[in-house]
């Protein structure tokens, strides 16, 4: 198995944002994180992806002991990851951005350069390698977030919200460019509030609610599962139920 | 020839050239010396430009490495009567010291702090040398009053100064050019843009950081030691002062901070502009001084952040701003 976290618990002051949080993936899925606003999925995706150090738990990728390693060892590792916000280095050009990430595993300049325009050619960012960053705008910028991150060649791919803010054409290419990573053998695990599409990308969901996970499973079952349909729906749906029933 | 290629080579045509160029010129000696201390300038911005720049961690205490590269030479002078020159390693030496017995507590704590630290450390130095008995406390200490050789560094004329410092400039922007193209400059860049993303990207950033302050330190030193031999004295003010550090941050910014030519520009409008000053307005230079550089800063900061190099490229219309008009339309 690529990545294993046990019971991963994460607290803010007193405030328990993530509670005994348990996930294993294996080489090749393409897991989905989802829940509401503030249910401790993105507290757990930075608790993996290294940004947050866990209260307890123990997370392990390839078999070694990631806990509480630093960020930058864990894309060593091979362990990538996008912001939701991109955090684009809006000064650097689109190529040089991506160079950033490619020094990761190629030192030399020529190779870096090489190795970053393969990935913007995959994101289909090369015919403006040499633009600044800053003239792109969201859906740009979300692509290029992924182009640096894959030219750092990951194994396990951890994309946060990677699709949030885009119109519905803009959505299509993006699935289709995670599909295409996917299919290049990357694992990855994906972030999203929009259920529809992670519905169509994941084939396992992991369902998180006020800091804890309450479902597990393939989406079918996981959207006929009353605890998610109650989590999403909310309690307005309980009530109605609940004024109706005595 | 690219139209950069040739003014580059211009540039380095008339820096070459400069001291003769004034040499017929009446007061042929006042115009050269503000060219080696023009030349030097430079140098110190552009070592600050390593950290402060390109790696956007603002240093206000620079002027720290820049007095153990001027004191250490005359210090060993004093005590052994060796070449200042012989000492120069040493300073370089203790600059280091002083940037990671600094750098690896303060690089936890992110702008602002990191720079006040800086100032709080810079200062406290400054006051302890002050008091420093060996150091000549606030009076300063001397090298040697007359050249016993060539390699006591020790001559009449700003002329040969003037060459060893372009040569050190040189050195420097050319290290700092290959620096720009490598690894470690890509990583500098992307820490300053951002802490976070770059350290998701594999970057390790604190000890990036750190080394890009030794560096920077190593080579400011250098600049402290030129100036020591030239000027063959050094006090608590002329070493260690704020003004020090102060000064190379202006120079830096004026022409643009985290750019290669940034440095060498600003120095090119600024010395002339204080030497100007100062010789406008007598010995009350040094409040001048003050005043002039809070008026760069403030239209600095208000109007352009990026200095002349920036504002030229805007000038002429070239790159960014345009484009994103384009694609926000």
């Amino acid at each position: 198995m690529l990545l294993e976290a046990d019971r991963v618990s994460r607290a803010f002051g007193g405030f328990l944002a993530l509670s005994e949080a348990s996930l294993t993936v294996e080489s090749g899925e393409i897991v989905g994180l989802i829940g509401p606003n503030g249910a401790g999925k993105s507290t757990f995706f930075n608790c993996i992806a290294g940004d947050l150090a866990p209260s307890t738990g123990r997370i392990r990728f390839d078999g070694i002991d990631v806990t509480s390693a630093p960020a930058e060892r864990h894309a060593l590792l091979g362990i990538g990851r996008t912001f939701q916000v991109p955090a684009t280095f809006v000064e650097l050009t689109i190529l040089d951005n991506v160079m950033v990430g490619a020094f990761l595993r190629h030192h030399r300049r020529g190779d870096a350069e090489a190795k970053a325009m393969e990935v913007l050619r995959l994101t289909g960012l090369d015919h403006m390698a040499h633009q600044r960053a800053g003239i792109l705008g969201t859906p740009g910028r979300k692509r290029l977030g992924i182009a640096r991150v894959l030219a750092t060649e990951p194994r396990l791919l951890l994309l946060d919200e990677a699709l949030a803010g885009l119109t519905p054409g803009e959505i299509r290419q993006a699935i289709d460019l995670v599909r295409r990573i996917h299919a290049s053998g990357i694992t990855i695990i994906i972030v999203e509030h929009i259920m529809e599409v992670i519905l169509t990308l994941a084939a396992r969901v992991m369902v998180f609610n006020q800091g804890r996970t309450i479902a597990q499973g393939t989406p079918q079952e996981v959207v006929n599962d009353p605890k998610v349909i109650e989590a999403y729906l909310g309690h307005h749906h309980k009530r109605r139920r609940a004024r109706a029933s005595p | 020839m690219s139209p950069r290629t040739a003014a580059t080579l211009a540039l380095a045509a008339l820096l070459l050239l400069y001291p003769l160029l004034v040499s017929g010129l009446n007061g042929a000696a006042f115009f050269q010396d503000v060219g080696a201390t023009l030349i030097l300038a430079a140098i110190s911005a552009s070592a600050w430009n390593i950290v402060g720049g390109y790696a956007g961690q603002v240093s206000v205490g620079h002027a720290m490495f820049f007095g153990a590269g001027a004191y250490v030479p005359l210090l060993v002078f004093n005590l052994w009567q060796w070449p200042p020159l012989i000492g120069m390693p040493f300073g370089v030496a203790v600059a280091v010291l002083i940037a990671l017995a600094v750098g690896i507590p303060t690089f936890r704590l992110q702008g602002h702090y990191f720079s006040m630290a800086t100032i709080a450390v810079a200062e406290l130095i400054r006051i302890v040398v002050s008091n420093w008995d060996l150091l000549g406390a606030s009076i300063g200490i001397q090298g040697p009053a007359t050249a016993r050789g060539w390699w006591d560094l020790t001559f009449r004329s700003s002329v040969p100064y003037y060459y060893i410092f372009l040569a050190a400039l040189a050195a420097l922007l050319y290290a700092t050019y290959l620096m720009e193209r490598s690894r470690f400059g890509y990583y500098l860049r992307a820490i300053r843009a951002g802490e976070r993303a770059a350290a998701s990207l594999g970057v390790p950033v604190r000890r990036t950081k750190l080394a890009a302050l030794a560096l920077s330190a190593a080579f400011t030193a250098v600049a402290g030691s030129l100036y020591a031999f030239k000027l063959g004295y050094v006090n608590p003010e002329s070493g260690l002062g704020i003004l020090v550090s102060v000064q190379m941050i202006i120079t830096a910014a004026l022409g643009g901070a985290g750019r290669l030519w940034g440095p060498l520009i600003g120095a090119i409008v600024l010395v002339p502009l204080q030497s100007a000053t100062n010789s406008w307005f007598g010995g009350s230079g040094t409040g001048l001084t003050y005043i002039l550089y809070g008026g760069i800063i403030l239209v600095l900061a208000r109007f352009e952040p990026g200095g002349l190099i920036e504002l030229w490229q805007r000038l002429r219309g070239s790159g960014g701003a345009k484009i994103e008009g384009t694609h926000a339309a």
